[in-house]
Formats: C-alpha cells, sequence, structure tokens
C-alpha cells in the first residue's frame, strides 16, 4: 500500500533524468544459464595498484595533517596535504561514479561524469595554487580563523 | 520452593500447555507476486497464525500458513534445519534463513517476510538465483592441479594449512550477505558479491591449489572485487556466522602484495 502510494506519487525515474540507459539483458544473464559469468579484463592498474594508491594516499594524509601543530605553517607541507586530500576526493568521487553511473547502464554519461571530475579536480587544483600563492596556505587561512 | 510455585498458580502466571492455552493470534505481512498474473502489482498479503499451535521457527509457520490456509504460497525450503540454504529471504528487515529465525513471540508485533532483496523474483519468496550461480561457477570451485601427489593417492594438506579453511568451507551459499550488500544490489552484474568472493578466497588459500594465479588474475579489474566498500552488511546478516568482509580484504591484502 505504502510503496503503491510513494511510487504514484513520484515522476518517473527516466523522466527526471531524460537519459537513455543501456537495457540489460532479462535475469541480468550473458549467454546460456550455464555458462559461467565472464569478468572484465584483467587490469592491475584499474585492480591491486589503484586500492594500494588509494590507501597510500589516506595513510599519507595523517602526518600531513598533523604536522603543522608540530612545526607550524610551511608551503611545502600546505601543499603536499592540499594535493593529497585533492588526490584522496578525486578516487572517492571517481569510486561513487563507478558505482552509481556505471559504464554498463550509462554508456558515454560515464565518460561525462568521468570528464566533469577531471575539470573539477583541475578548477580546484588552481584554487589551492591561488591560496597557497596569495593567502599562505591552508593551515595559515585555518589559524586566522581559529583566532578570530 | 513450592510456595512460590504455588503462589505463581493462584496469580494465573504458571506457564501453561500450549494446546490448552487460548489463542495467540500474530500477522504475517507476506510478499505476493504471480508470474501468471503479471499485470497483478506484487502485493502483501496477511495471515493470522495462532502461535500456540505453530512451530518455533519462521518456517513452521510458513508451512502452517501454506499446508492450513493457503496452498498457493510459494517458498523454497528443504532441510529445515540451516544446512541447505533454500529458505533465504528478508525476514523482519534481515536476510536469514527462515529455519533458523525464531518467531519474535510477541504477538503484538507483525512480522514483514519479503525475498531477497533487489533479485529477481520466479514466484511470492522465490528469488532468481541464476545469476549468482553463474558468478560461482566462474571462480572454478574445484581443486586445479599441474602434478598429482608424490604418492599416487591423496593430496595431503597439514593441520595447519586446513585450519585456514575454517570459517570458509562452511559457508551453504545461501545469498544472504551477497543480497544485504548495496555494492551487489547496484552492480551485480559485475560486482561477484560477499558469497562468491568468500569461496574464491577458500581456492587461494588452498594449500593443494595450484591455480593460485589465475585465480588472482580474474580479480585484478575494479568491478569483480573492489566494489567491495567493506560496508559490512555480509558479516552481519550471515546466518552461519561467518564473515565474508574479512575474507574480501584478505585477497585485497594478497593482490596488493601480488
Amino acid at each position: 500500500m505504502g510503496l503503491n502510494m510513494i511510487r504514484s506519487s513520484l515522476p518517473k525515474p527516466s523522466l527526471v533524468r531524460g537519459i537513455k540507459t543501456i537495457p540489460q539483458p532479462p535475469g541480468f544473464i550473458v549467454g546460456d544459464v550455464n555458462d559461467a559469468y565472464v569478468p572484465p579484463k584483467p587490469s592491475k592498474s584499474h585492480g591491486s595498484i589503484h586500492w594500494t594508491s588509494e590507501r597510500a594516499i589516506s595513510m599519507a594524509m595523517v602526518p600531513l595533517a598533523l604536522s603543522p601543530f608540530i612545526t607550524g605553517a610551511s608551503t611545502v607541507i600546505d601543499s603536499t596535504l592540499c594535493a593529497v586530500t585533492l588526490a584522496h576526493c578525486y578516487t572517492g568521487f571517481q569510486s561513487c561514479i563507478i558505482d552509481y553511473i556505471p559504464v554498463r547502464v550509462y554508456g558515454a554519461y560515464h565518460n561525462y561524469a568521468m570528464y566533469l571530475l577531471t575539470f573539477g579536480t583541475g578548477v580546484a587544483a588552481y584554487g589551492v595554487y591561488d591560496i597557497e600563492k596569495r593567502e599562505g596556505g591552508v593551515t595559515n587561512i585555518i589559524s586566522k580563523l581559529w583566532k578570530a | 520452593m513450592f510456595r512460590s510455585i504455588n503462589r505463581l498458580n493462584l496469580l494465573g502466571l504458571r506457564r501453561s500447555l500450549a494446546t490448552s492455552a487460548e489463542q495467540r493470534l500474530k500477522s504475517f505481512h507476506i510478499y505476493r507476486w504471480n508470474p501468471d498474473t503479471p499485470e497483478i502489482e506484487p502485493k502483501m498479503q496477511t495471515y493470522e497464525i495462532d502461535l500456540n499451535a505453530c512451530g518455533p521457527m519462521v518456517l513452521d509457520a510458513l508451512l502452517k500458513i501454506k499446508n492450513e490456509q493457503d496452498a498457493t504460497l510459494t517458498f523454497r525450503r528443504s532441510c529445515r534445519e540451516g544446512i541447505c540454504g533454500s529458505c533465504a529471504m528478508n525476514i523482519g528487515g534481515t536476510n536469514t534463513l527462515a529455519c533458523l529465525c525464531k518467531i519474535d513471540q510477541d504477538n503484538a508485533k507483525d512480522l514483514k517476510i519479503y525475498p531477497l532483496p533487489h533479485m529477481f523474483v520466479v514466484r511470492d519468496l522465490v528469488p532468481d538465483l541464476t545469476h549468482f550461480y553463474k558468478q560461482y561457477k566462474s571462480i572454478q570451485p574445484y581443486l586445479q592441479r599441474e602434478t598429482n601427489p608424490p604418492d599416487g593417492r591423496e593430496n595431503l594438506q597439514t593441520i595447519e594449512d586446513r585450519a585456514k579453511l575454517d570459517g570458509l568451507y562452511e559457508c551453504i551459499l545461501c545469498a544472504c550477505c551477497s543480497t544485504s550488500c548495496p555494492s551487489y544490489w547496484w552492480n551485480q552484474q559485475e560486482y561477484l558479491g560477499p558469497a562468491v568472493l568468500m569461496q574464491a578466497y577458500r581456492w587461494l588459500i588452498d594449500s593443494r591449489d595450484e591455480a593460485t594465479n589465475l585465480r588472482k588474475q580474474m580479480l585484478q579489474n575494479s568491478m569483480s572485487l573492489y566494489r567491495c566498500h567493506t560496508i559490512m552488511n555480509c558479516a552481519r546478516t550471515c546466518p552461519k556466522g561467518l564473515n565474508p568482509g574479512k575474507a574480501i580484504a584478505e585477497i585485497k591484502k594478497q593482490l596488493a602484495f601480488d
């Protein structure tokens, strides 16, 4: 009952998006029912290397975020922290895009999302450069805000 | 002591025999859909069960409904003791086996029963597990060796190596964990899911198996394994108390040092 009411009160998802998705095979079954599922082609850079670099980036953020408390603000540490945080955000959003806008269903839109993410990361990187140049780094801004 | 029992008796608190007590009706809301009438939308149907005349498990209640109230109610069941994995369904919001799930004896509370979430429904509580089995087949769940054992008889294994398989081989492939995983909901065509990945790990660490490199290579892509974001619904829901999330983490560790 409740489900039907919610369903009827919402516009159709396809109308909202206006995006044509790639139709999927019935029951998601490719080939015969007795054929084994065929995985995507092996690629270490999309597999283990990608995963390990994600972890490395996350781990690198911890000392970089803590060091300004000990050494005080420095442009080198600050810009490294900003770059690593940006990379962390990039891989995080990349993961979201792979999960929710998969190539399998959305085709080219997956690539558009990735381009948008790359563009956004580029804009953010320029913003970081600007902050480092004019404001003396993010750590500096935070310490100013803290004192204000 | 006798006095205390007598007092309970006077107060009417002593537990009486199940057959002699009055009815304790509990409502069961069960998901119904019939492929013969596809124009009718899936609906929830309510059945009233007298808990005093019913076994303790949800499967007992389902069988009671099928025997006495509605023979068209369809569900899978076989062993009724949690070893076959047939009766996996979503009971009260949790994926579990109907035969291992006790009925909440509070009859004021209703119980909702759905098929396993995010699967294609064959009928009522029966999900289509074809794709799940195709995925299981793809990890080649059998012993692969290049060489024969030196004595020509058995592939021997040390006690320590055998102990590594504990907590993995007990999986009955009921698909409770896979269908509780959001990553599997969104990407089940390509992501293998916790149940199948745990079996992949079971064959990766088997000391007798010699196809380790091929097994690892199969998982080296962004979809098959790395869609696991350690949500850990799998370990929480497993009716056998296993931990597929840990097995997946171990695979990731092995691949990282590969």
